[in-house]
This record gives structure tokens, C-alpha cells and sequence, in this order.
């Protein structure tokens, strides 16, 4: 016979032992019945007898780790059957050695006991030899695999090293294998469950789903079909369709995946086994009351089970099998929502219809990868918060470590640390750095609390957010600089953030972490620097490179205007420098820059280019000369006995086009020309000033000396 | 005489046990194995010596050799008397034994005949 040859070699496989037949134990009264089976059973099987229950168990007691397969008879002298399984109940053996109850008893109260007194199977008589034959070969063949399986599990929850995704890994691949199927079966129903999962929880006031819920019941979608294990290969991987009773066997895989599970020796309490657990019994149920193994209906099948079975079916359709070929996605959505392969929940179709556009594109290309990946991150995850607790105590020591060096560096800094995170709204502050703003550490909704908007100016919390809404996942650093107003005094702080996103794709938003430095007296240092770099000491005007960039700048920023520039020098001061002395010299440069500064508007720049020579630079729109009339005018006066005269040389951008030198030499030329015109007037620039000599030249300055000795003479 | 033969004399049902056992060598082995089976002896001395416990059991061996190898008629008459002994002894015991020894007799007869006729 084919088929006990092939169950032959199986279970010499299984058992380890070659060429040995496994060994059952007939325990019948009745010669006849014993001789019967062994006649069935005897070519596969070494058959060991005992014609009473007190028999029966001495031959277990002495044949126990060899034994495959008890037959039992209830009605035996001495003992009877119900006495043999007390026996093995009470030395445990009836764990490891099934049973089979064959009995002409029709009683359903015997036949009760005997189920409740842990027999795998009962068979009454008359027996059929085909379906004892069956019967045999099944039980011994899910107790080897089982057994076996059982080891597997053990040893690889043992394994600390391992993670329990690689027993998932192994377990659906073994199932996979036997099944003929691709690899791709069991990461399809995983997608598929975490997709449902997700629309679920979007999508209905029903379910809600956390990430980490999503990832578990999803991960233990990939043992629904464990229980495969025990199913024979031929009629797991038969072409045609299944017979009757090919098909009742393979609908025992629900409940034995499900037992298995349930028959782990630990981690029964573990949330992953729970899941898988009902993923393995329900998954073949039917809303509609009309699945197996145990026909619950609507909701009394748990929605795991409901969404595995959804993804199981729609996966089957779009895959080629051994019986079928591969349908189109559209053809698969429509049988399912037309109830051609079952009923399902209606929120379930509901979500089959929202999915229906995006299922096929999560199914291919990178998504399965990095799906995949997330889930062997959050099977860690999962791994770290149930089992590891040792682990976890030291991460939490880990990190209680940092935190306190955390706080201790930032109490040195002097430095305000924040974290904001966007849900909740809630910024929580660095101990010295809530003292020194006055507020508490934890604040709730900081975007409406008073006390927190009113530390920066509306436009700096504008400016702020803007900073941060300009940074990315890549470039998540920003630096701001602004005013915070202490309830004592407004500093200068300095903003140093970066923005935190979330890990999902695409990222989103969730906050800020950051501090805020004291930057208000290196601020102030350094104004003063600038001050100092870019002013005149004597007179506070700025000095005549800071002056010329910041006229070519207003030129440069608006060169559609018109701009004049104004140089003068105060007529006889070398003179009265000589005769007076250098300190009263500077108390008439500081008189007249006095002057200056009063004459001009507050738009224009005025400068002190060096020892006498100022210049000015005015924007002007009509008419120029009474602008300057005015500014002449007004820098007329006397410091001590000494009366000021001021020599003018004005050149306009209208003249000498927008450029700075230009602007300088033109102006520069007509205050020479003013110069030996004789002094003491302004005049502006014209061509025929074209060759005239530069005040500011050595030639110039040679002359100007004569002038000047000329004049202190006639001032005496 | 041939096995069906044997059957029909027996007023028991040949077709359903070849269905079962799917083997006429089979069926017809432990069918001759029945005349040396010792259960009927031990029922009637069991009977004899009112240890109805006994009597039982072997009356309940009885009714399933004949359930496995389809003996309707002894099957039938040793299943109440099993019912009757379930307990001990009761009043319809007595003639149920006599029923079956009866229904015995005719069914060791045919099968005396089919062994003789095999020799």
C-alpha cells in the first residue's frame, strides 16, 4: 500500500530510528479483537498485547518511551479501560503516549469519560479497517510532529541569542515549505493584517489599534497556519480537489495550530501567543456561523482572527496554488465583496473597498522590505518589554545615568534647556532655567499661556516659528537670536534648536528640543566694538571708511534716487591749531561736529574724513540748493573768540553718476576750488572744476598750508 | 461452500463486512476463529456460576466480535443480554441467555459446515 509506505517512512524519520517500526500496545480482552487489529496494523507497526487492563499498564510501565500508540479496550477483567488511563493519568504518561479507545460501548457517558480521561480518539465497533488504519496513522503521526514541534519551540524560546521572529520565521517557513507555496504567503497576510489593522482604526469608532497592537497581531498572522505541520503532505499539497475526508483532515489545522500553541510549556501568558492563539484556531471561521473549527459567529470570532482570514483568502486568490492560477487583484476584491469565498464582517468590506486602490502597491517593491524590517524592530521591541526584564532594568539604569548627568551639566551652563513636544502641547524647562524665567518647569500649552508669550516679542515668536518651520528631517538646526524679557530686564538670548520627527514615513513634526544662551554682554561688547571700529573718538561721527560703506550701500539699495555729497573744512584751523593748541583745536573740531550733527536730517550720514575735513551725504528730491543753504548756514558760529569758517565743495550723484569715488573726487574738486576762490562759501561741482587739484592731496596740502599760515596771519 | 454462503445461513450481513474490513481472506479467517473463541464458554459458565460480573464482560466480547464481524443475529441477542448483566443480574437475563445460545448455535453451525467444507 502506497500510502502506508509513505506514512512508514515518515514516521521512521520522525522517530529517528530507521528501519524500526513504531510499536502499539493492543489492550483487548478478547483475542479475536487483538488478532483483528494486528492483522490491519501488524505490516507497519510492531503490535504488543495484553488481554487485561492490569496487563496493559505493565507493558506500558515497561515499554513507556518506546510506545507510539495505545488501542484500548474499555470492557477488560482485572482492570478495565477506564482503570488503564487512571494509571496513565496518575503516572503522566497518558502526556506522552496517545490513546485510542476502540469499545462496542455506545454509552455517551462512557464515551464522555473516556475523552475527559484524555484519550485522543474513540472508536466504536464495529470499526471499519480503513478508518482505524487512518486514525492510527494520523495520531501517531501529529504526536511525533508535535512532540518534535514542541522541542523546536522550546529550544528556541530557550535560545536567548534568538529572537522570536526567527521562530516565526522557521515555523511558517517549515509550513511554507510543506505547503509548496512561496516565501511570500506568509509577509503578504502580515501586510495585509497590519493594512486592515490600520484602516480599522482609522476608519471605525469600533476598533482603535495602537502601533505596537498593530505590530503584534500582525507578526503572530504569520503562524495562522502552523497546525499545517501535521497535515500530510500529500493531501496538503494534492493537485486535485480534496476528497471528504482529505478535507476534514485539513480542517483539523486550525485547532491543532492552536493547540500547539496552547501546549507550549511557557510563555502562555505572553500577549504574542494569546493573538497567534486565536489567529490559529478562528482564522477559518465564517461570519456567517458557517467556518470551523468551532462555527462561532459575527463577533464572537475575534477581528484578529476576522482580519487573517480576510488576508489569508485574499491572498490564496492572487496566488498561483497547486489547484488553481493566479487571479487579477481587481478579480480577487470583486469575488470577495461578491461573497463568492465567504462572509466577512461589513466593517471588514468596508475597509476592502477603502484598500482596494492601494493594497497591490503596498505589496510590492521597497514597502515589503522595510516593512519587514519594522517588524523584526518592534519584535524586538516586543521581545525587550515581556521577556528581557533584566534588560530592561538596565536600560532604565542607563538611562536614570543620563539624566542625571544631563542635569548637572545643565546646571553649569547656566543655560535655559527646553523640550517641546507638539502632542502634547507641553514644554518642560531645565530646572535653573525655569528659575531664571520664572516659570514653573512643566507648562501646559505654552502657545496660549501668557507668561510664556509675553518672554519674546510678537515678532520674534513670529520670527522663531518661521526659523523652525524652514528645518527638515535632514537640516533639523536652527539659531535665532533675539530679545527675552526677564521680568527684570530684557537680554540678548541666543537660540540654539533642532527639531525632533517621528520615524514613521513620512516623518512628522513633533517638536523641539533646545536652549537658550545668554548672549547679552558679549552682545553689548561687541556693539561697542562696532561702535568704536566704525565712529571718529574725538567727535562720535562715524569715520570716513564705515561713512563710505554706508553710502555706497544706500546708493547700491536705491540707485533710482538722487544723492548729494558734501565735503567741507573749517577755513584757518591750522592756524588756530598752531597758536592755541592741539586741545582747544579738538574742542573747535568737537564744536563744529556739534553743529554738523544738528544741521543734518536724520537720514543723512555724516562723517569726520579726517583732521578737519568732514564730509556730509544727503538725499535730496526737488530742488538742492536750499538744503544746503540751510546746512551752510547753520554751521556758522564761534567757539570761544575763534569764529568758524566753513569751505564747501558739493557734488551730486546727478553730476558724477552713482559711484562713491567719483562722488568724492567731484566734491572733493569743487571744495578746492572754493579753497582758492577764497574760502568761507560752498559751491557745487562743474565740469570746468574738471583738473582742479584735490584738497586732500599732498599738493593740495602743501598749498592749503600757505593758505593757512596766510590765514591765521590776517585772523591776528 | 463459500464464505457468502456461510453468511446467509448465519442470518448475518455479508456485503456490510466485506465493506468494513474490505477483505474476504480477512473476514473469512477471523470468522472461523469465532468457533474457537472461548467467551461463549465462559458466559455460560459464568451464568452457571451466577458471577454475573464475569458474565458481562463476556457477553459484551461477544456482541463485539459479532458487531466487527457483522453476526447481526448473535450480535443482536448478546447486546440485550450485555444490557441485561449491565447491572448484575436481572429478570430478563435467563431468557436472554437462552436467545443467545440459540442464536449462537446458529451461527457456529454455518460456520462449522464452511470450516469442514475448507478441508
Amino acid at each position: 500500500m502506497e500510502a502506508a509506505d509513505h506514512a512508514k517512512e515518515v514516521l521512521s524519520l520522525i522517530m529517528n530510528k530507521p528501519g524500526q517500526n513504531p510499536r502499539i500496545l493492543v489492550a483487548d480482552d478478547s483475542e479475536m479483537n487483538r488478532a483483528i487489529l494486528e492483522e490491519m496494523l501488524g505490516g507497519e507497526y510492531d503490535i504488543l498485547e495484553a488481554e487485561n487492563g492490569a496487563e496493559a499498564v505493565e507493558m506500558i510501565r515497561l515499554h513507556e518511551t518506546e510506545l507510539s500508540l495505545v488501542l484500548l479496550d474499555i470492557v477488560m477483567p482485572v482492570k478495565d479501560g477506564f482503570g488503564v488511563l487512571d494509571e496513565m493519568n496518575r503516572n503522566r504518561w497518558i502526556e506522552e503516549i496517545p490513546v485510542i479507545m476502540i469499545s462496542a460501548e455506545t454509552n455517551p457517558d462512557n464515551i464522555e469519560r473516556a475523552y475527559e480521561l484524555g484519550v485522543t480518539d474513540f472508536i466504536s465497533r464495529p470499526f471499519d479497517a480503513l478508518i482505524v488504519h487512518r486514525r492510527v496513522v494520523n495520531t501517531i503521526l501529529l504526536y511525533a510532529k508535535q512532540k518534535k514541534l514542541i522541542n523546536l519551540v522550546t529550544d528556541q524560546i530557550y535560545e536567548k541569542e534568538q529572537s522570536s521572529s526567527l521562530m516565526i520565521d522557521i515555523l511558517s517557513h517549515i509550513v511554507e515549505f510543506r505547503n509548496g507555496e512561496s516565501g511570500l504567503h506568509v509577509r503578504h497576510v502580515n501586510l495585509l493584517t497590519a493594512m486592515f489593522l490600520r484602516h480599522l482604526t482609522q476608519h471605525t469608532e469600533e476598533y482603535r489599534f495602537s502601533r505596537s497592537e498593530i505590530s503584534l497581531i500582525s507578526t503572530a498572522s504569520a503562524l495562522h497556519d502552523i497546525g499545517k505541520i501535521a497535515i500530510d503532505e500529500k493531501i496538503l499539497n494534492k493537485p486535485g480537489r480534496l476528497t471528504t475526508e482529505e478535507f476534514e483532515i485539513m480542517k483539523t489545522h486550525s485547532a491543532i495550530g492552536a493547540q500547539m500553541l496552547q501546549d507550549l510549556p511557557i510563555h502562555q501568558e505572553e500577549p504574542l501567543v494569546k493573538v497567534a492563539y486565536e489567529i490559529c484556531r478562528w482564522h477559518h471561521e465564517r461570519y456567517d456561523g458557517r467556518g470551523y473549527p468551532d462555527g462561532l459567529k459575527g463577533d464572537e470570532i475575534p477581528i484578529t482572527a476576522q482580519i487573517v482570514a480576510l488576508a489569508d483568502v485574499y491572498d490564496a486568490l492572487t496566488s498561483e496554488r497547486v489547484y488553481k492560477p493566479a487571479f487579477s487583484h481587481e478579480k480577487a476584491v470583486e469575488m470577495i465583496l461578491n461573497g463568492e469565498c465567504g462572509t466577512f464582517n461589513p466593517l471588514l468590506m468596508d475597509s476592502l473597498r477603502g484598500l482596494a486602490g492601494s493594497i497591490q502597491e503596498e505589496l510590492l517593491g521597497d514597502n515589503l522590505v522595510r516593512a519587514n524590517q519594522r517588524e523584526m524592530r518592534n519584535i524586538a521591541e516586543e521581545l525587550l518589554r515581556h521577556k528581557e526584564l533584566t534588560a530592561a532594568e538596565r536600560t532604565l539604569q542607563l538611562l536614570e545615568h543620563e539624566r542625571m548627568k544631563y542635569s548637572f551639566f545643565a546646571s553649569l551652563t547656566k543655560e535655559i534647556q527646553f523640550e517641546y513636544t507638539v502632542a502634547p502641547a507641553i514644554v518642560t524647562l531645565s530646572a535653573w532655567g525655569a528659575k531664571r524665567l520664572g516659570l514653573p518647569d512643566v507648562i501646559m500649552d505654552p502657545l496660549h499661556s501668557a507668561e510664556a508669550r509675553a518672554l519674546l516679542s510678537e515678532e520674534d515668536w513670529k520670527g522663531l516659528s518661521e526659523a523652525l518651520r524652514h528645518t527638515t528631517p535632514e537640516d533639523p538646526d536652527l539659531t535665532y537670536d533675539c530679545l527675552i524679557h526677564y521680568s527684570d530686564e530684557p537680554r540678548w538670548a541666543r537660540i540654539v534648536a533642532r527639531s525632533t520627527w517621528s520615524p514613521e514615513e513620512p516623518p512628522e513634526y513633533t517638536g523641539v528640543i533646545g536652549k537658550a544662551m545668554d548672549i547679552h554682554d558679549s552682545r553689548l561688547r561687541l556693539r561697542k566694538l562696532e561702535q568704536m571700529a566704525s565712529h571718529d573718538p574725538l567727535t562720535g561721527l562715524l569715520n570716513h571708511s564705515a561713512a563710505q560703506e554706508q553710502i555706497r550701500a544706500r546708493m547700491e539699495d536705491a540707485p533710482e534716487r538722487k544723492y548729494a555729497l558734501a565735503i567741507l573744512d573749517l577755513d584757518h584751523f591750522k592756524a588756530a591749531n598752531d597758536t592755541f593748541g592741539h586741545h582747544f583745536g579738538d574742542r573747535v573740531l568737537s564744536f563744529l561736529s556739534d553743529k554738523i550733527r544738528q544741521g543734518i536730517r536724520s537720514g543723512d550720514i555724516a562723517a569726520r574724513v579726517g583732521g578737519d575735513e568732514f564730509l556730509i551725504f544727503l538725499e535730496y528730491k526737488q530742488e538742492l540748493e536750499p538744503v544746503i543753504q540751510r546746512i551752510y548756514s547753520s554751521l556758522r558760529g564761534e567757539y570761544k573768540g575763534f569764529r568758524l569758517s566753513v569751505s564747501m565743495g558739493i557734488s551730486t550723484s546727478e553730476d558724477a553718476g552713482m559711484d562713491y569715488d567719483t562722488l568724492f573726487r567731484t566734491a572733493d574738486s569743487a571744495l578746492y576750488t572754493v579753497k582758492r576762490g577764497g574760502r568761507g562759501a560752498y559751491r557745487f561741482y562743474n565740469h570746468t572744476m574738471e583738473r582742479a587739484f584735490s584738497v586732500i592731496t599732498p599738493i593740495e596740502n602743501k598749498a592749503s598750508e600757505e593758505e593757512s599760515e596766510n590765514d591765521a596771519k590776517g585772523m591776528l | 461452500m463459500t464464505l457468502k454462503e456461510c453468511y446467509e445461513k448465519m442470518e448475518a450481513n455479508y456485503e456490510e463486512v466485506i465493506g468494513r474490513l474490505r477483505s474476504e481472506r480477512l473476514v473469512q479467517k477471523f470468522a472461523l476463529k469465532f468457533l474457537d473463541d472461548p467467551s461463549y464458554r465462559l458466559l455460560i459458565t459464568s451464568m452457571e456460576e451466577k458471577n454475573y460480573e464475569e458474565a458481562f464482560r463476556a457477553a459484551h466480547t461477544i456482541k463485539g466480535v459479532c458487531q466487527n464481524l457483522g453476526f447481526t443475529r448473535l450480535g443482536r441477542s448478546s447486546s440485550a443480554l450485555t444490557e441485561a448483566l449491565r447491572g448484575g443480574w436481572s429478570q430478563e437475563a435467563d431468557s436472554l441467555l437462552e436467545q443467545t445460545k440459540a442464536d449462537y448455535q446458529s451461527t457456529v453451525t454455518p460456520l462449522q459446515a464452511l470450516r469442514d467444507s475448507q478441508q
